[in-house]
């Protein structure tokens, strides 16, 4: 798919971020392609967030470039801001307000009309409209989360390590709802920890390390490349996992406390 | 070439709603806001110093004379009955003004004065005094006084102690709104990330500003209603010229909303967590409730101390308001303290744009 059409969606060029003499992210250059599932995978403190946050406007770039949708995130602030939708690492909602009201503020900040029962419907939180943010499971925060990603319509969905924190059922629910935004034909970015996620959900993804990029490439290619070198894992691997057993035994229906 | 950055309208009025909604149901506002300044107005309305009441202790034995009657005629005087003994004890307790005892007949009085409280025991005595006075002119026949005392009751305005106490109770709630919730409302906003999540929406640092100063002028103008009102219907609070009155306390509590501000965003600006609030809006906060005219005239400090405490911002606010309140005099009269609370603002604001920071 990505071989199709190979627009860009985000281009990232010489960024370097620092704190200090720390830098937090050391000259990376990527680009993401339109339509596709891009991920940024890498340990704790390997820049993931803070690359996220420069291409969101969120945090300035200590030099470099960053064009999403063909807009200079530096001069056309506003403009980028109105045509990416943000999901932060964590929650970033007034706790004592309700679903539909948060949802009515945020489509004000928007400048947009919404229909908030509509969006709620599409994550299967309807019945909580009425919920004050805080009284929500973490899956449930994470996929209302996700709803207000899609209020402005967005072209780009940059997503800050969406399932960190939730159980199988709701990490696979999550999946889901993630390739349905994809479905909708928007461009997702996404940074994960978690192999099997940029394994199952990503079309292709960029490996980084004390803020510099290891490696890019499809999780197959990236899989080959290691093969050739040699490489076999100690043990033969079974047809199926624990994550497999687990979700068998249990089920994958969702799970809210 | 930059685009141009969005109508702000319509964020502006989302932030102002939104935040004034989630601030109403956080039990913290409320309660600083509207039930704490109520419960001291309750408290201190109250039990508070009401004029100076004479309790004098006459024990049983003593009721028959001329003096007792007199007595029991003035007005703020009230009479305890009971046994000798056990009314000094009760002037030893400090719940009795004075105690008159006349054991050895009518023509020997004692009268026993509680050094506890040395203005009211001189009123008991004199009261005393005055009345026996009389008795000794009238025992003694004399009829024609050389000199005449005629007392004429002038009609003056009533000043009660909730004159004095409720303009400083709007001037607290003023105070704590502005620079308590506005240094923990932000930085409960920075932590929770919900600033950090506004802002990856085309929405401008100043809109978020604005519109949340908004939302508090709104939780100030309700503050000080309730408390007027409060004070109107339960204690018979004085409005000078009604309405016109409550006008301008609004508008004082505005002005003094936005000047305080300034130093909530200073603390928000330089605290890093809620932690490190607590001390710093207690510095600003506390010292001033306590001496800048909350509960007692800033004139019964020590000389010295005076000129200082006359220059903190709440001390300006309640000149301001007093003056208003009590005096029934118009803004423009308290243009010395407006300039002075305008002068702190300067002070505040400039302190918060060069601490402040964003995440």
């Amino acid at each position: 798919m990505s071989k199709k059409s190979k627009k860009a969606a985000v281009k990232v060029k010489n960024l370097v971020k620092k704190y200090e003499d720390l830098a937090a992210v050391d000259n990376i250059s990527f680009e993401v392609y339109e339509g596709e599932i891009f991920g940024i995978l890498g340990p704790n403190g390997a820049g993931k967030t803070t690359t996220l946050e420069i291409a969101e406007t969120l945090r300035k770039p200590t030099s470099g470039q960053i064009e999403v949708d063909g807009l200079d995130i530096l001069k056309n602030t506003w403009e980028v801001k109105s045509r990416i939708g943000v999901q932060l690492q964590a929650a970033g909602f007034y706790p004592d307000l309700t679903l539909v009201e948060l949802l009515k503020m945020f489509a004000s900040l928007y400048q947009v009309e919404i229909d908030p029962i509509a969006i709620l419907k599409k994550f299967s939180l309807e019945d909580k409209k009425k919920s004050y943010f805080q009284k929500l499971s973490g899956g449930q925060k994470q996929r209302f989360s996700l709803a207000t990603t899609l209020i402005n319509n967005p072209k780009i969905v940059f997503l800050d390590e969406p399932t960190t924190g939730l159980d199988p059922q709701g990490r696979t629910n999550l999946w889901q709802e993630i390739k349905n935004i994809h479905k909708m034909g928007k461009t997702v970015i996404i940074t994960t920890h978690y192999m099997e996620e940029a394994e199952k959900l990503c079309d292709r993804l960029a490996i980084m390390d004390h803020g510099k990029i290891i490696k890019i490439g499809t999780p197959h290619e990236l899989i080959d490349e290691l093969l050739k070198t040699g490489f076999r894992r100690e043990k033969e691997i079974k047809k199926a996992t624990l994550e497999d057993v687990f979700l068998n035994l249990t089920g994958r229906q969702l799970r809210e406390e | 070439m930059k685009t141009k950055s969005p109508n702000q309208i319509g964020p502006l009025l989302a932030i102002a709603y939104y935040g004034l909604r989630a601030q109403l149901r956080n039990r913290a506002t409320v309660f600083f806001g509207f039930v704490f300044p109520l419960m001291f107005i309750f408290a201190f309305g109250f039990f508070g110093p009401s004029g100076a009441s004479i309790s004098i202790g006459i024990p049983e034995n003593g009721q028959s004379t001329a003096i007792y009657s007199d007595i029991s005629k003035i007005e703020g005087v009230s009479i305890q009955k009971g046994n000798p003994a056990d009314l000094q004890r009760e002037l030893q307790a400090g719940k009795l003004t004075a105690v008159l005892i006349t054991e050895n007949g009518p023509g020997d009085v004692k009268l026993l004065i509680s050094q506890a409280n040395q203005n009211q025991a001189q009123v008991a005595q004199s009261i005393v005094s005055g009345v026996i006075a009389k008795e000794n002119l009238s025992l003694a026949g004399i009829k024609d006084l050389p000199i005449n005392l005629s007392v004429e009751k002038v009609a003056g305005r009533a000043f009660k102690f909730i004159d004095f106490f409720l303009p400083g109770m709007i001037g607290f709630a003023i105070l704590a709104t502005a620079v308590n919730n506005t240094a923990f409302g932000l930085i409960f906003l920075k932590k929770t990330l919900v600033l950090k999540r506004i802002f990856a929406t085309p929405t401008k640092g100043l809109t978020i500003l604005v519109g949340q100063g908004m939302a508090r002028v709104i939780v100030a103008l309700a503050q000080t209603l309730v408390i007027v009102a409060a004070g109107v219907w339960v204690f018979d609070f004085t409005l000078i010229h009604g309405l016109f009155t409550i006008l301008l306390i609004i508008f004082l509590s505005i002005i003094g909303l936005l000047a305080f501000m300034g130093f909530g965003l200073f603390i928000a600006g330089v605290a890093t967590d809620e932690n490190s609030v607590v001390p710093l809006t207690n510095i600003i906060v506390f010292p001033q409730f306590l001496v800048a005219g909350t509960f007692f005239p800033i004139e019964n400090l020590p000389a010295a101390l005076q000129p200082f405490v006359k220059i903190l911002p709440l001390a300006f606010f309640n000149a301001a308001i007093r003056k208003i309140t009590t005096e029934g005099v118009s803004i423009d009269q308290v243009f010395p303290q407006l300039l002075g609370l305008l002068a702190w603002s300067i002070v505040a604001y400039i302190a918060a744009a060069r601490t402040f920071k964003w995440e």
